[in-house]
């Protein structure tokens, strides 16, 4: 691969993150811009910025390193990822926006009318955030280092202090726009190298060295717990991931959230069917990727394996420029929404504090990818979405749905998923990830649902603890917004 | 250029910008009627039923899929435009169900609220 023409990609994409980040810095200059946009982002604009913000380091190298080497069983993981958002929109859209708070924390503490609630939300919300935004690091570093040379480091902190001056210029409207842009930036990166790829290999009428159903190495496949378990985490790990909620919050209404849900879905399902076409070539055509012991860096590899010469080169660039946006636009929107965490609890909320959480939510998970090695990018993301849908899933659908749902019924609950699932992850890494277990491998089959039973249980036990104002919440949560300009009387009916 | 602080609620936030705190109180001074509340209780209800239903049938297509696969022997191989089937239904097949499911949902939620609006008397 071309280092300058990889090297040129990558700073025109974080030039553009710049560019776009201070442009909105102009306009992000009233009350509430720096933590939500005003909410009032069109559901278009917010619906490419959710992508932008969703489609992260796993999704851009990682699906298709993983389709490589383990064909269809891996095709689950774009079909969790973007079947989590249908249970999103199903279960959280429309009243986690209708509940009009502005992080995840704020809604478990006015559901549950109780502080301590708040500060253990507000703890799963940081350890969430910073196991996912190492993954992306992990990315940058071998992206960085592949395509120019330089050592790993140094993609890694490439990565933070763009988001760090990005986030801290501009707050969520200029990360709104930075995001949309980037969705588009990932889409065309992914998109036009491999529509390339497939003109020339028809215009050769090259044949394929291997079938599709031949696994290129001798990787054991993923049994039917495994895919389950999987499955379980994707679909609902994704309702809890703080970096997706907190652009709920920039809708007008439910209806409007659920709209954006809607937009949000076919631009996955567009997005996805990109690294599954790069893992079927890359299986028929050079299965000898996969055998280089990073399946993740296939999709950087595959332009210059199968095209070659200048024009190899330069959509080998445009692919580091799409995978450098996927680890902008996702750290950025777990930075955006950890400082808003962290500032709110910690620094007393105003913007000096947001800035500086803002520095401490990108710094801190650089410290954790310095200490670790990178493990397959889509499995690392996986877990954690594993362990968000052990803790923060079950608060939000029982507080939502359940009128039941106690204070100490979600901390024993939320405690008991995240003890179990980071006990896994943890022994997991221990013990190395070719001896580890199907069950401690995927823990969301049984963690999930321990979390859930906890959660109930104790909140039965305690159900005088149900808070007074549930029923006017709830209600909130439920009820349509009245249309603009009705104003009535109070009392009526 | 004038810096706003900007003060993140501690407690619940009120309304969202529009129709302004008097609009949200009275409404909330409606529903909190006797009658309010079960004209509530049944919109959640329904609600979470559709939801439910929606999730329900998605799951059952999706672990039909694969179950399709090994049930008939030799279909995954099959090609359609030099393509295999198994690649082609789980990895473009799905896209279309899920969009399908997120319309019905769409639509059908805002019918149950359009339902709610009328039986509370709202306009």
């Amino acid at each position: 691969m071309n280092a300058g023409v990889a090297m040129a990609a990558v700073a025109v994409v974080s030039l553009a993150t710049a560019i776009i980040g201070f442009y909105g810095l102009r306009i992000s200059r009233t009350t509430g811009d720096f933590y939500v946009a005003s909410r009032t982002v069109r559901p278009w604009w917010n619906a490419s910025a959710i992508g932008g913000e969703y489609l992260s380091a796993a999704s851009f190298l990682g699906v298709a390193g993983l389709i490589l080497l383990s064909g269809t069983d891996a095709l689950w993981f774009p079909v969790g990822y973007t079947a989590g958002y249908l249970m999103l929109l199903l279960f959280v859209a429309a009243p986690l926006r209708r509940s009009g708070a502005y992080t995840i924390p704020d809604f478990t503490e006015s559901r549950l009318s109780s502080r301590t609630v708040r500060r253990v939300t507000s703890l799963v919300v940081v350890v969430v955030g910073w196991l996912y935004i190492v993954p992306q690091l992990h990315g940058a570093a071998l992206t960085i280092h592949i395509a120019t040379g330089l050592p790993s480091w140094v993609g890694s902190v490439a990565v933070v202090v763009v988001v760090c001056l990005t986030v801290v210029a501009g707050g969520m409207r200029s990360i709104t726009f930075v995001q949309a842009f980037q969705y588009w930036l990932k889409l065309t990166a992914l998109a036009v190298p491999i529509l390339f790829i497939i003109f020339v290999l028809a215009g050769h009428g090259a044949q394929p060295q291997s079938a599709p159903a031949v696994n290129p190495t001798d990787l054991a496949p993923a049994g039917l717990y495994q895919n389950v378990s999987l499955l379980v985490a994707l679909l609902f790990g994704t309702l809890g991931l703080p970096h997706v909620l907190v652009r709920f919050y920039t809708n007008p209404d439910g209806h409007s959230a659920r709209r954006t849900t809607l937009i949000v879905l076919g631009l996955l399902s567009v997005f996805y069917l990109f690294p599954t076409a790069y893992g079927l070539v890359a299986r028929m055509y050079a299965p000898g990727l996969a055998r280089s012991g990073q399946p993740d860096a296939m999709v950087l590899r595959l332009p210059g394996e199968l095209v070659g010469g200048m024009p190899g080169d330069l959509l080998s660039a445009l692919v580091v420029a799409g995978a450098f946006a996927a680890f902008l636009s996702t750290t950025s929107g777990l930075v955006v929404s950890l400082a808003g965490v962290i500032s709110q609890d910690v620094l007393g909320g105003s913007v000096r504090g947001f800035r500086l959480a803002a520095v401490v939510s990108a710094v801190v998970p650089l410290g954790f990818a310095f200490m670790t090695g990178s493990l397959a990018l889509a499995g690392s993301v996986g877990l954690v979405f594993a362990f968000t849908a052990s803790t923060v899933c079950p608060v939000l659908l029982l507080g939502i749905w359940w009128r039941g749902l106690t204070d100490a019924g979600a901390i024993a609950g939320m405690l008991t998923g995240g003890v179990l699932c980071g006990g896994a992850m943890i022994a997991g890494s221990v013990t190395g990830s070719v001896q580890t277990p199907a069950w401690l491998a995927q823990p969301a089959a049984w963690s999930v649902p321990a979390a859930f039973a906890v959660m109930v249980i104790v909140s039965r036990a305690t159900s005088h603890r149900v808070p007074a104002t549930m029923p006017r919440i709830m209600t909130r949560l439920h009820t349509p917004e009245r249309p603009l300009a009705t104003e009535r009387g109070p009392g009526g009916q | 250029m004038s810096r706003v602080r900007v003060t993140a609620p501690h407690a619940f936030p009120r309304s969202p910008a529009q129709g302004g705190r008097r609009s949200l109180e009275s409404r909330e001074a409606a529903q909190d009627s006797e009658v309010g509340q079960v004209f509530v209780r049944s919109l959640i209800r329904s609600q979470l039923r559709l939801a439910l239903v929606v999730a329900g049938g998605f799951l059952l297509i999706l672990a039909a899929f694969p179950l399709i696969l090994v049930v008939v022997p030799g279909l995954a191989e099959t090609r359609i435009g030099g393509l295999p089937f198994g690649w082609l239904l789980l990895g473009v097949g799905i896209y279309p169900v899920i969009g399908l499911s997120a319309w019905l949902y769409v639509r059908t939620a805002a019918r149950n609220e359009a339902r709610y609006r009328d039986l509370a008397g709202e306009p």
